[in-house]
């Protein structure tokens, strides 16, 4: 499913240090990677933030471009990270903000319920177009593994960022820890791509 | 006592004043208070929220930019996903390349790796403000730089360099201590069955050991042999009404410093106990209580599960969503028992358009049907019912007759499908359901019971039992991982981290915890009988987090 794969940000690394997995947990967030995939999601209902039952695939297909990641609320290090990415990728987005789908799904359903996914929601000051999911273990999980970001339990979990021009089109999907900047310009060269 | 006086040398490594190394936790006093509001949530001694920023990306600030939230309250570190997030108490930092831990008597910890110089106080400001590691190379992404003046970097880096990596109390050379705690209020049957399982955990896991032969080791690996240690009960009976527990715990515990606190039993009132552990910084891990006191928001008592307020939560549910709104909410409790806790989160919870609730209090003895009788006197079929019943008051409904078309039963006191329900009541009872069904527990409770039965302990009470033999499997897994890091607080960590792993999980469908979340299991059912008598009962829906 894989078309381009690319790494970028290699400057600051050394070689060695890219195949050894010894020195992940000082090289690997500098890393980020890229690959265009192709994902069928199924039928799968969640829960929205405002309490409102929905369908994944619908939410995906609402004709905007969208950007997906998951999340869960009690997560301290990782996820705070992504949100504050989100956050800061809407404001430079200023008013066309709403015309691009931000969705952030919950590894932890049981615990990120509707109402603390709209505290959370508020604290990374989510606008208009930013929607968090919840829903059963179950459909939490179909969700995962339908882009591919199921690891388990929720302590396993990495940082992925998936990002589509449109519906019918393909996924890009960003693995590590991408900034504000490279996320608009990411999305403006997929907007610029056939 | 023997890592601190290794260490003693090693802690002045760097250090400009070079202040005595014994002093070094004493002398940080008033500094390091500052350094561990800093540490632990983001604050600097004004008051100010501290401001950080990663390169390329967006500033962060106050408790969002805490230490504590990746490297954790014991500042062992934690692990993410790929992400490895090292442990930052003093000695992992200022130990150099090469040393040994082990040998200086610092715990083996999964995060640690010693894979740079020693920082020193220069290094290490480096690293907090630019991002830069003691190797010259730049730290993970996820590490914030922090914009902290010299004085809040000082107390900053004095909290760290203090920070305790010697075993915790209640652990010795050759013993792990543990407490069990009972209030007087506890249920007497449960209260045997629970001992009768702790009891025997204690002499099988000693026995296990002892049966273990040290393996011939290849590894200088000593930490390996560590963790043979014995573990030994003490039991706290507490007496006397709850104004006096905290002084009788805190006297056990200067007698008999315990490590932890595994499972335990409580009757209506827990909030002494649970206060108690978070003043001694004492994990209490999974007591069996109806009601527990205490919120996400506390660290060292983690539980099962909210228990009968967690009932409370899924019949306000269940009746938010009915499209027939009862005329009126009556509850009835006991006074003194845990279901008055349950009636007041249901008579709170939140909803626009929400029935009043109106309160019974009974107070004659148990199982008086007179008291039921007046209770229920002025029901109507359009009234709502819940019953915050045990036993013995459910059978004497009996001689009551059904006026309200609905009702709800704690199946956390009645007795879950053992709930003795008069088939009168049956067709109109929605029990609250807050474990798994019967059907799809029985192979994970079979596990405890099948253990018991091997050691011919008594089932006197299921539920409580199995959550006791649970709650003792999962500390001693979590310890396991510990290798020998016997740290108060990295317990509670590691039992965070733990429980997802966990497939054998008793009563409960799943467990699962993190930072802020102190309940494992979140959710429940709402089950009916399915015949006029018998324990059958059958789900009204999905298993709901309310």
């Amino acid at each position: 499913m894989t078309a381009t794969r690319s790494t970028r940000r290699l400057a600051t690394l050394g070689a060695a240090a890219l195949a050894g997995a010894a020195a992940l947990s000082v090289a690997w967030a500098s890393v980020i990677s890229r690959a265009t995939v192709t994902y069928q999601v199924p039928e799968i209902r969640l829960v929205r933030q405002d309490g409102r039952a929905v369908s994944l695939p619908h939410e995906l297909d609402d004709g905007r471009p969208v950007l997906l990641n998951f999340i869960f609320t009690t997560c301290s290090s990782i996820c705070p990270l992504a949100s504050r990415t989100f956050e800061e990728f809407q404001s430079k987005l200023g008013p066309d903000a709403a015309r691009v789908h931000l969705m952030s799904i919950s590894i932890d359903p049981e615990q990120d319920t509707p109402a603390r996914l709209s505290e959370y929601a508020q604290k990374f000051h989510a606008g208009a177009g930013w929607q968090y999911y919840t829903g059963t273990v179950d459909a939490s999980i179909a969700a995962q593994r339908a882009f591919d970001v199921y690891r388990g339990e929720k302590m396993s979990h990495t940082a992925v960022t998936l990002m589509r021009a449109a519906p019918g089109k393909r996924w890009l999907r960003i693995e590590g820890f991408v900034t504000p900047d490279e996320l608009v310009g990411e999305l403006r060269k997929l907007l610029e791509s056939p | 006592m023997l890592a601190a006086a290794v260490l003693a040398p090693l802690l002045s490594v760097g250090v400009g004043s070079a202040a005595p190394a014994g002093a070094a936790g004493a002398s940080a006093g008033a500094g390091a208070s500052a350094g561990e509001t800093l540490y632990r949530s983001g604050l600097l001694s004004s008051g100010e929220p501290v401001e950080a920023s990663r390169e390329a990306g967006a500033a962060l600030r106050g408790r969002d930019a805490a230490c504590a939230n990746c490297h954790r309250r014991s500042g062992l570190g934690s692990s993410e996903g790929r992400i490895t997030i090292p442990p930052i108490a003093g000695p992992y930092l200022f130990t150099p390349r090469g040393k040994s831990l082990e040998t200086l008597g610092v715990p083996y910890v999964d995060s640690a790796r010693i894979n740079h110089e020693a920082y020193t106080v220069e290094s290490l400001t480096r690293a907090i403000r630019e991002g830069t590691g003691a190797n010259g190379r730049a730290l993970n992404y996820l590490m914030p730089r922090y914009r902290l003046d010299d004085a809040a970097m000082q107390s900053l880096i004095a909290y760290l360099r203090a920070m305790d990596v010697t075993p915790s109390p209640g652990v010795t050379a050759t013993t792990l201590h543990f407490a069990t705690i009972i209030t007087p209020d506890a249920d007497a049957v449960k209260r045997r069955g629970v001992l009768a399982v702790i009891e025997q955990y204690f002499v099988d896991k000693n026995n296990a050991a002892a049966r273990t032969k040290a393996p011939t080791l290849y590894s200088s690996h000593a930490t390996m042999f560590r963790v043979a240690r014995r573990w030994q009960l003490h039991v706290w009976e507490l007496s006397g009404p709850p104004a006096g527990w905290n002084e009788q715990l805190r006297a056990r515990l200067a007698a008999e410093p315990v490590f932890a606190v595994i499972s335990g039993l409580g009757g209506s009132n827990w909030a002494p106990v649970q206060n108690f552990c978070e003043q001694q910084h004492l994990p209490c891990l999974f007591p069996n209580v109806e009601a527990p006191a205490g919120d996400d928001a506390d660290f060292y008592t983690v539980y099962f599960s909210r228990g009968v307020l967690l009932e409370a939560q899924l019949i306000a549910r269940e009746l938010a969503e009915s499209a027939d709104r009862p005329r009126r909410i009556v509850q009835v409790f006991r006074a003194g028992d845990v279901g008055e806790a349950a009636a007041r989160v249901l008579a709170s919870a939140p909803g626009d358009s929400a029935p009043p609730v109106v309160d019974r209090v009974l107070k004659k003895r148990r199982g008086s049907a007179a008291d039921l009788t007046a209770a229920l006197s002025d029901v109507r079929p359009t009234d709502a019912v819940v019953l915050w019943l045990r036993a013995d008051d459910l059978r004497a409904l009996d001689a009551v007759t059904p006026r309200a078309s609905r009702v709800w039963i704690s199946g956390a006191m009645g007795g879950l499908e053992q709930a003795p329900v008069p088939p009168a009541w049956r067709t109109s009872v929605h029990l609250a359901y807050p474990v798994d069904l019967p059907g799809q527990r029985v192979v994970r409770v079979d596990y405890a019971l099948s253990w018991f039965r091997l050691r011919r302990i008594p089932v006197l009470a299921e539920q409580v039992q199995a959550d006791t033999y649970l709650a003792c499997g999962l500390v001693s897994e979590t310890l396991n991982h510990m290798v020998d890091a016997f740290i108060r607080d990295y317990l509670i960590e590691r039992i965070e981290m733990a429980l997802d792993h966990r497939v054998m999980t008793g009563y409960y469908p799943r467990l699962s915890l993190a930072p802020g979340q102190r309940f494992a299991s979140k959710g429940g059912y709402i089950v009916r009988f399915t015949d006029a008598q018998g324990a059958r009962v059958a789900p009204l829906g999905e298993w709901t987090t309310p």
